[in-house]
């Protein structure tokens, strides 16, 4: 039975609920933050499971890595810059380069994300970093439902897997029971191979509405979600990459590092094409999350009008 | 076994990490050499231990925190028999050698954890201790600390989270020989009183002479038998002792004996 939920953090909760009684062996590992995760619930059935380090992100890694030698699965749940920029060296050295298999989940990523909490805590740097590590898997899922599914998949993966999520308030997208794709990719949209639009994280639904946008004005594009980044078998994603030589990448992170940055180097040495990147190049502001990400270029409309300005060129 | 025999063997050990140094011509002896009674006491009479399988679950874990002083726990595993065949020249920090310049537990049977970037060993070792216990397992996890190192923020970050979880089977031996790599502790941060800040903190602590076999055992006994909170161990020590040209002189924090130098060490330590 799953557990009900709404969101990503909510999602991220329900999957270790529904996972405890399974994977005897798994824990949360929490440096204050059992709440923000919403897994009090958690915590307080199975408080021998809930490890609780204190405000202290790089303990919180240290400890999960330690936990994991001894066959421990330990997910480590907190905001994704704590994580990948407070805790960088430990989720490096003593989970990255020792392989250990520990997961971590990192809420508030993109303007999204960390919407009125202002940039201390929005956070667009967090795949540019931990894709510079080997031995890790990175989930972006783009709803709640495929947040759940990442985190279930999460425990089957052996090694470090990064999960980056967002601030508990995302659309949903998937239908229940859409597992999370095995491929690195799937297809939401076919309207024609002008264009195809790639998104990963929380802007999809302004991807699939700009999709609609260009489609009345006669442009048709195709639409998919990247949800593993970097993953070890692109061919899926080659094969989406043929349909157009326009390619264009949409996401709520630095323009360095993340998707854009996935897709041209496939581009480059796979398939050549023109790669437009709609990605983050300064930091953001407070506001509430729609607002800014239409302010920051995420509205369908800008996202239509920069393809649209684009293949005229 | 007795604490002459132990006293023997932590010469020897000494003996072979500054052998290991001169061969590779780099790595750190000072810090080797203060805490080989430490480790002697541990890998040849404390710590429950299947050389034959390095990753037996109900081992004792160790630690290397302050991991450039690798060459003494390296020395120690060859010693007590975690490679086969037993190593007589270590390649020190070479292209593809087992011992590699800072421990790294998938190159080296017997290494618990890798390490060398300074701050981390005590919030692993809460991990494993943890661990320990949310699987009903009863062994122990050491860890080995400098006290310069204790400078570092995520020290005290583990510290707090062994107490609030009250990781009464973790065991930490600060080495207290009063040097970092440029010059004193008191120096740096105007004390050195550890015993005081752990105690602060609310873990069991001791203060003994680190080169003193019989207090190492005795404080050890004594950690196992307190319950309901971590324990600490500050063990005075001295840099590079043994060797009398490098004891309490800081330039062998990192340093390769001359031929000569070797000459000498290996006739202190009792070859």
């Amino acid at each position: 039975m799953t557990t009900k939920y709404k969101g990503t953090r909510e999602a991220f909760a329900a999957a270790m609920l529904d996972l405890a009684e399974e994977v005897k062996n798994l824990v949360i590992v929490c440096p204050d933050s059992l709440k923000a995760m919403r897994a009090v619930e958690f915590g307080e059935k199975y408080p021998e499971r809930y490890v609780e380090c204190g405000i202290a992100e790089q303990c919180a890694v240290d400890v999960a890595s330690g936990l994991a030698t001894a066959g421990v699965i330990p997910f480590v749940g907190t905001y994704g810059g704590f994580l990948t920029m407070r805790a960088c060296e430990q989720m490096r050295t003593f989970v990255g380069y020792t392989n250990q298999n520990v997961k971590f989940i990192g809420v508030n990523g993109g303007l999204i994300g960390g919407e009125r909490e202002g940039v201390t805590h929005q956070f667009y740097e967090e795949l540019a970093i931990v894709s510079s590590f080997p031995n890790y898997t990175i989930f972006t899922p783009s709803d709640p439902q495929q947040c759940y599914e990442a985190c279930k998949l999460a425990v089957k993966t052996p090694g470090p897997v990064y999960i980056r999520v967002a601030s508990g308030k995302e659309p949903d997208i998937f239908p229940e029971g859409t597992p999370f794709s095995a491929s690195g990719i799937t297809v939401l949209k076919e309207y024609g191979n002008d264009a195809v639009l790639f998104s990963n994280g929380f802007v999809l639904d302004r991807v699939l509405a700009a999709a609609d946008l260009l489609k009345e004005q006669g442009i048709n594009v195709t639409v998919a979600d990247i949800n593993i980044l970097y993953g070890k078998d692109p061919s899926a994603i080659l094969e989406t990459m043929a349909k157009s030589n326009q390619l264009f990448t949409i996401e709520d992170h630095n323009i360095n590092g993340g998707v854009g940055s996935y897709i041209s180097r496939l581009a480059c040495e796979h398939r050549p094409a023109f790669v437009t990147r709609i990605a983050l190049t300064t930091y953001g502001e407070s506001g509430p999350a729609k607002e800014l990400a239409d302010a920051y270029g995420f509205s369908p409309e800008a996202i239509a009008d920069k393809v649209k300005t684009t293949l005229k060129k | 076994m007795t604490e002459a025999e132990l006293h023997q063997i932590a010469q020897k050990l000494r003996l072979e990490a500054v052998r290991m140094v001169y061969e590779g011509k780099d790595g750190h002896p000072g810090p080797a050499l203060s805490i080989a009674d430490i480790i002697a006491t541990l890998y040849f009479d404390v710590m429950r231990l299947k050389p034959e399988e390095p990753n037996w679950p109900d081992r004792d874990r160790l630690i290397l925190s302050k991991g450039h002083s690798c060459p003494i726990l390296y020395a120690a595993l060859n010693e007590r028999g975690f490679f086969n065949p037993k190593v007589e020249h270590f390649h020190l920090r070479e292209l593809h050698s087992k011992f590699q310049g800072h421990p790294s537990m998938h190159n080296t049977e017997g290494l618990d954890m890798t390490s060398g970037s300074l701050g981390n060993g005590i919030a692993i070792g809460a991990g494993m201790a943890y661990a320990a216990k949310i699987t009903n397992r009863d062994y122990y996890t050491y860890v080995i600390t400098g006290d310069g190192e204790l400078q570092e923020g995520v020290c005290w970050e583990g510290v707090n989270m062994a107490a609030g979880r009250k990781l009464d089977n973790l065991i930490v031996f600060v080495d207290r020989n009063g040097w970092q790599s440029y010059k004193s502790v008191e120096f740096t941060v105007g004390h050195n009183n550890i015993a005081d800040r752990f105690r602060a903190f609310g873990w069991y602590t001791q203060e003994i002479c680190g080169h003193d076999i019989k207090s190492i055992r005795s404080a050890i006994a004594l950690a196992k038998a307190n319950k309901g909170c971590p324990s600490c161990i500050v063990c005075d020590d001295i840099k590079g002792k043994g060797v009398s040209y490098m004891e309490n002189n800081n330039a062998w924090h990192k340093g390769v004996p001359t031929d000569e130098q070797f000459a000498i060490a290996k006739k202190e330590l009792g070859e």
